[in-house]
């Protein structure tokens, strides 16, 4: 969208609000008596978005979910991250939420790039994975050790043949 | 302290015996008033059952809008969102694990929130939705004083605001298995609305950690009735289970103990 706040309803008297240094309480320009919470942009450097298809032009058509389209309209970069890469992807494409090349500054052939989440049609979640994930999550120490395990020094081909992902796609993606 | 369920008193008026469930159920669902637009955020198994049970019952009209179910499947969390801040929501739904005297609640953590004891979910737009919905249910499934505390950990929402933010005008209504409560956000304190069959107003006040308005006489909450349970044990289980709403829950969950 390219502005720089949105007002939002809501929040004021939160910890929420109150722990944040990102929204701040003004006044509604056009309606003196209402004071409403303004959210400064987030505009992140990079996004890195998993799509099922891309084509090497940039457009693709990502996982249906979340608000992924707008996050990549917010960024300064876009690295695409794809199940397959095909021909042409167009919006009349079915089976995702279709992003434009015009927001896309890089594609990436990655199958199975999803996990531990899923991809509908290629594979389901890795339940075991994420609740090995969560309960590593619950402190500093045992958090470290999953990065030092999975993530730190690791390239994805180690990792995936860590987590033994390519065992979930049970068949060749069509 | 410890956990309330309802004890029909004896005698010859002895109401049917139901779940703390199902009595929340029964209470919401009254209280929604026809032609209203409901919802509920995910997992909200009382609030999707007590929208359908009022629709099966003096709410025919009311849109129903349960996250999650195979009607309205997919991530709409930012629909009903923007439903909501667009002043459309009539009803909306709030569980939480603590309540305060100021009408706070606390859906993030539990003990000091830079070093919490307990980290929970947190709440997508508990902090946006009770401010824009024209009314809010609470409702927990404990009337405790771990519940019901002078202050809350963590402040997810607020019911006092200064003037200039924009509120609906209803009062917060609080349903537990001991009573029914009420949020005036001008006096900034809860009141007892009724005492459910087989509690006092000590009961109430024993297990509430601030002080609140109680009548006295306190009325008593009429009990869910035979045909009200009959309804939802039967057309809204059912149902539940027929659309993909919450259904193994349903199966369980409406049925005589």
């Amino acid at each position: 969208m390219g502005v720089p706040y949105i007002p939002v309803r809501g929040l004021a008297g939160t910890d929420v609000f109150a722990r944040r240094d990102d929204m701040t309480l003004d006044r509604n320009p056009f309606n003196e008596d209402e004071v409403n919470v303004m959210a400064v942009a987030q505009n992140p450097d990079v996004a890195i978005l998993h799509a099922r298809k891309a084509d090497k032009d940039g457009n693709a058509l990502l996982r249906r979910h979340g608000e992924d389209v707008m996050i990549a309209q917010a960024s300064n970069r876009v690295i695409i991250t794809a199940e397959e890469i095909v021909d042409r992807i167009t919006p009349d494409d079915i089976g995702g939420d279709y992003i434009s090349a015009i927001n896309v500054t890089a594609v990436v052939h990655a199958p199975c790039g999803a996990h531990p989440t899923g991809v509908d049609g290629y594979y389901d979640m890795d339940r075991d994975h994420i609740e090995e994930y969560v309960s590593a999550s619950t402190d500093d120490d045992s958090f470290r050790a999953y990065l030092d395990r999975y993530v730190i020094g690791k390239t994805e081909a180690e990792y995936q043949a860590m987590v033994s992902a390519r065992e979930l796609v049970a068949e060749p993606a069509s | 302290m410890s956990d309330a369920s309802p004890t029909p008193t004896a005698g010859a008026d002895t109401a049917p015996a139901c779940s703390t469930e199902e009595l929340l159920i029964v209470l919401m669902s009254r209280d929604i008033r026809d032609w209203e637009t409901c919802a509920c955020g995910a997992l909200s198994m009382i609030p999707a059952a007590s929208m359908l049970l009022a629709e099966a019952t003096h709410a025919e009209h009311i849109e129903v809008i349960i996250l999650g179910s195979e009607q309205l499947s997919g991530n709409l969390g930012k629909d009903i969102h923007f439903l909501s801040q667009r002043g459309k929501l009539d009803l909306f739904y709030h569980s939480a694990v603590q309540f305060d005297a100021e009408g706070n609640f606390n859906l993030h953590v539990i003990g000091d929130p830079d070093a919490p004891d307990r980290r929970l979910p947190g709440g997508y737009g508990s902090g946006l939705i009770s401010y824009t919905a024209k009314r809010i249910f609470f409702f927990r499934t404990e009337h405790s004083t771990r519940t019901f505390v002078p202050k809350v950990d963590f402040i997810s929402g607020a019911s006092v605001t200064p003037p200039e933010i924009k509120r609906a005008p209803e009062p917060f209504r609080l349903y537990t298995p001991m009573a029914i409560m009420t949020f005036d956000r001008e006096a900034g304190r809860y009141a007892v609305e009724s005492i459910h069959e087989g509690f006092t107003a000590d009961d109430v006040r024993a297990n509430t950690g601030f002080d609140l308005d109680i009548p006295d006489p306190a009325p008593v909450t009429p009990p869910p009735s035979a045909e009200e349970l009959h309804t939802l044990r039967s057309e809204v289980r059912d149902r539940m289970i027929e659309t993909g709403t919450y259904p193994e829950w349903a199966e369980t969950a409406l049925q005589p103990a």
